[in-house]
């Protein structure tokens, strides 16, 4: 911690968590020492106790955290660093996964993550392939993708992806009915081939993309009859926001954009069918097309705010302000709009890696479901995995509307009770099942146990809590999950041997894996 | 959405989570005889409790062709292809009729329990779908608004009561309506998943397993993020379930619903208020009415969803003996252009009509319905009543709340409801 924190800009800001509060006075405005900072830091997370919504501290950390962290010798911000890095720009890791990236170091980690095609995702296909998908069904289109989340060398390309998905949306329910539903997957294919392209092109491809001229009803726009609802939307949503045109700049968009159609899996451009009157949109005029309406809004001055703010909120925390977004905003302009230099620079922001990012975001069902799929390194096939989120309040290719999912951009909304519930019994299922079809293929946690050599339930606890949570678990808290695991259950079952000879019932085992799972500390993204 | 822990303990929800390692929660069976006799006198209070039902018709619902003036000549002018023609229309009266797929609604305009609101709107409309949905559910006409009037509503329902079904969501999502700076509504997407699990290996069926967890729930620190959120969700979420699942199932639906997610969401909402479980809100949405081109057909399948559906929902709740304590109230957050568009579609409009059902509701019309002629610079319709209006009246006519304290200001009341 004390080396990420003082020698690079790849550890957490303390300054900026500093910012969030008024110090006392006399207190310098530069990161006070050590020991000092903390003394502070703990008073002030004590009154937060009594100060109701102040009690959620700036910087999103708890008392136990900062408690924790000044009295383990580990170190532990940089473990923090990449498995939020991963959970982030990912959908978290395994215990090998986590270790190759923090060999890396933080920087080379973002590199890694952001070149993705020196990683290989070929055995990835493979087995794919070997399930033998139906990509014209829907439930098999989410175990495609989901896989692909659970399975990738490439977390960041997924990711990335997912968000488009957000933001560009479209859904199966909408893009010329069941013989077409693949279309989603072509989709999904342009997403993931130009999730780091350049904004321009990123515009042109979903503007002519089957499954979004079905969407939002372009292939239905004509010569003598443009239709208003991409034009809306390509404003309002996808680039410049709500109060930035007039209802005239929707019909003359409409105008604009007119003239491109589907035909079967592929879409054409029809000069015929486009509108080629004078036409007059944000402040240009002109005899304007397709080409020139992208032009126009991924050039307007208010295109890199809204993106800036869609991908912080998304990836670092909700409701950045004007100096957060400003380097976001610097680095589309002077990279011309590329969107892979926008998120380089996102995530070596020193924001990305403060302390207020950190578990700042409920974790959606998608990052929660998988990344529990991902991080225990479940090997079935998922059948049940598309449910469970849809459950949980995300089918992916099947947004609610064409704004996206709202807890994309604040995160609470992705929580209540019927959705705590399904992640309970996910983890359960997971757990003493997977999601496999067929017969119950549990978690075989004996095999974890002597594999790693778990000495004792604390082993044990430490062990997951080391890359579930970053090992940043509470003393208290490990001493509940110690005691659970080691509290006498009723009646005969299975037992569990650890290496220091002692076994414990099954239930008890496998009930403290769900306890961290279902803690509140792992909703937290 | 952050709740503060200062308002749990204001509102005296602290005591109730204090509860949350009480084992006596965890099962039936130890409740005490004295509990369970509690238990009885509150359920037998709330089932003479008066119940509100919110349909939310997602994505602009054309109005003009589901509230049909269909003795207007300029509605067969500006609409030459989508215009329902006068023989099929269902009539109301002689200006208006519903779609000919609304045969259900019909059914209850006949038997007196239909009352049509026209012409409801807001000023300065943006015809943005989201800023409309926000503005409809917060009534912050900036848009910006973070708690439903609902929400409110419910929340001052709850601090009295502490009744795990006072409001009932149905889909993946609370709506913004129902969401509240101190109150969580339960939201279920499905009744058997609204449970939790146990491991069969666990001899005390997942008690101490539960156990476990809610102390790790009711011991996060108060200072970490969304702990207040996260706690209250656990409680609400558990507390709902046990209570939810506690009850006998007596329920059986007394008709056939119709196949489909908006009447098993239905089905959902008359078990719990067959069953006594104090519901006074419930919430449910029907998507898909953003309908820009050809929209004959899958506006013919939405208003048909919608009323077979709720007509199948009122009908089992007076088979139940339940229609008297229940009003249900449509909204939609925009209606379409009146004229209608090149792709045999409609696009975004303003006002629009809204429905009320229930045996207490006066059968009529309310409201003006908008002229055709005199339309705004967009040509839409100019909105004849202010949407606050209708939910002022159901606030004050039928819940018995102070709309002034939902609302933040009074409005006028309509007589789609008897105002004593």
């Amino acid at each position: 911690m004390d080396k990420a924190a003082s020698s690079s800009s790849e550890g957490p800001t303390w300054p900026r968590l500093e910012e969030q509060e008024t110090p006392p006075s006399g207190t310098p405005p530069s990161p006070p020492s050590r020991p000092e900072y903390l003394a502070r830091r703990r008073r002030l997370g004590l009154a937060g106790l009594g100060l109701g919504a102040a009690g959620l501290l700036a910087g999103g950390l708890t008392v136990e955290q900062l408690w924790q962290r000044s009295h383990t010798p580990t170190p532990l911000a940089e473990q923090q660093l990449i498995g939020h890095l991963l959970r982030r720009a990912g959908f978290g890791a395994g215990p090998d996964e986590l270790a190759f990236y923090r060999n890396l170091g933080f920087t080379a980690a973002v590199d890694h993550l952001l070149n993705y095609q020196h990683s290989s995702d070929d055995e990835l296909e493979q087995r794919l392939e070997a399930l033998h998908l139906n990509l014209d069904r829907p439930q098999d289109q989410q175990r495609w993708w989901l896989l692909r989340m659970a399975w990738t060398q490439r977390p960041l390309l997924e990711k990335m992806t997912l968000f488009w998905h957000g933001v560009l949306t479209s859904s199966f329910r909408k893009v010329g009915g069941p013989r077409f539903y693949r279309r989603m997957i072509i989709q999904n294919q342009f997403l993931r081939e130009h999730a780091f392209d350049t904004f321009d092109n990123i515009l042109l491809g979903i503007t002519s993309d089957p499954a979004m001229l079905f969407y939002l009803d372009l292939t239905k726009s004509t010569r003598n009859a443009p239709n208003e609802n991409y034009a809306r939307e390509l404003m309002e949503l996808f680039t410049i926001g709500l109060g930035h045109y007039t209802q005239q700049d929707v019909t003359e968009g409409a105008a604009a954009l007119s003239g491109w159609h589907v035909r079967g899996f592929a879409s054409y451009y029809d000069p015929a069918s486009h509108n080629d009157r004078l036409k007059h949109f944000l402040g240009h005029s002109g005899n304007l097309d397709y080409r020139d309406v992208i032009a126009i809004l991924a050039e307007h001055p208010a295109t890199p705010w809204f993106l800036a703010r869609k991908l912080f909120s998304f990836f670092v925390y909700e409701n950045p302000s004007t100096e957060d977004l400003q380097p976001l905003v610097d680095a589309y302009q002077q990279s011309k709009h590329n969107i892979g230099a926008v998120m380089r620079a996102l995530l070596l922001s020193p924001q990305f890696v403060s302390a207020k990012a950190y578990r700042s975001r409920l974790k959606s069902p998608v990052e929660f479901a998988v990344g529990a799929y991902r991080a225990l390194g479940i090997q079935d096939d998922a059948a049940l995995l598309p449910q469970f989120t849809t459950l949980m309040g995300q089918t992916v290719f099947d947004p609610p509307n064409v704004a996206g999912w709202p807890g994309d951009k604040v995160s609470a909304f992705w929580l209540n009770s019927g959705t705590w519930l399904t992640r309970l019994n996910y983890v359960d299922l997971l757990l003493r099942r997977g999601l496999g079809r067929g017969s119950a293929r549990p978690l075989d946690l004996q095999a974890i146990i002597e594999k790693q050599r778990l000495a004792s339930p604390e082993a044990f606890v430490d062990y997951f809590a080391a890359f579930l949570l970053d090992g940043e678990l509470a003393s208290d808290r490990r001493t509940q999950l110690v005691s659970y695991l080691t509290s006498p259950a009723t009646g005969a079952q299975e037992s569990v041997a650890f290496a220091n000879g002692k076994a414990y019932p099954l239930s008890r085992v496998r009930g403290t894996l769900y306890l961290l799972l279902a803690s509140p500390e792992y909703q937290l993204n | 959405m952050i709740l503060s822990r200062r308002a749990l303990i204001k509102d005296g929800m602290l005591a109730v989570s204090a509860g949350m390692i009480m084992p006596t929660v965890f099962s039936r069976a130890l409740l005490s005889a004295r509990a369970q006799a509690r238990e009885g006198v509150r359920l037998a209070q709330a089932a003479s409790e008066r119940t509100l039902i919110v349909v939310q018709l997602a994505g602009g619902n054309d109005g003009l062709n589901t509230v049909i003036p269909y003795t207007d000549s300029h509605y067969y002018q500006m609409r030459p292809a989508l215009a329902i023609k006068e023989t099929q229309v269902l009539p109301l009266d002689q200006r208006l009729g519903l779609h000919p797929e609304m045969t259900g609604f019909k059914k209850l305009w006949e038997a007196g329990h239909l009352a049509v609101v026209e012409g409801v709107g807001y000023p300065n409309q943006s015809l943005s779908h989201f800023q409309a949905m926000d503005i409809w559910q917060t009534l912050d006409l900036s848009g910006n608004g973070r708690e439903g009037w609902l929400g409110k509503l419910v929340a001052g329902l709850v601090d009295q009561e502490g009744h795990p079904f006072k409001a009932l969501d149905i889909g993946g999502q609370t709506a913004l309506a129902l969401s509240s700076l101190n109150a969580q509504v339960p939201t279920l997407a499905s009744l058997s998943e609204y449970r939790i699990s146990a491991d069969p290996q666990d001899r005390d069926g997942g008690a101490s397993r539960l156990e476990a967890l809610l102390k790790l729930y009711n011991s996060y620190p108060r200072s970490a993020p969304y702990a207040a959120l996260l706690e209250t969700t656990a409680l609400a979420a558990q507390e709902g379930a046990r209570r939810l699942h506690q009850v006998a199932n007596a329920y059986r639906p007394a008709v056939a619903y119709p196949q489909g997610p908006f009447a098993e969401g239905l089905k959902i909402l008359a078990e719990v208020i067959v069953n006594d479980l104090g519901l006074r809100v419930g919430y449910i949405t029907l998507g898909g009415f953003d309908t820009h081109a050809n929209q004959q057909e899958t506006h013919a399948q939405l208003v048909k969803t919608l009323s077979d559906g709720l007509y199948a929902f009122y009908t089992d709740l007076a088979l139940h003996g339940k229609a008297d304590q229940v009003v249900i109230m449509t909204w939609s957050e925009f209606g379409r252009r009146v004229e209608e568009n090149g792709s045999l579609g409609t696009d975004h409009g303003t006002a629009a009509p809204m429905f009320i059902v229930g045996n207490a509701v006066n059968r009529g019309i309310f409201g003006e319905p908008p002229s055709l002629t005199n339309l705004d610079d967009n040509g839409n319709l100019k909105y004849t009543v202010d949407f606050r209006s209708v939910y002022a009246t159901v606030l004050e006519r039928w819940m018995g709340a102070s709309a002034q304290d939902v609302l933040g200001s009074s409005f006028d009341t309509q007589d789609f409801l008897p105002s004593s």
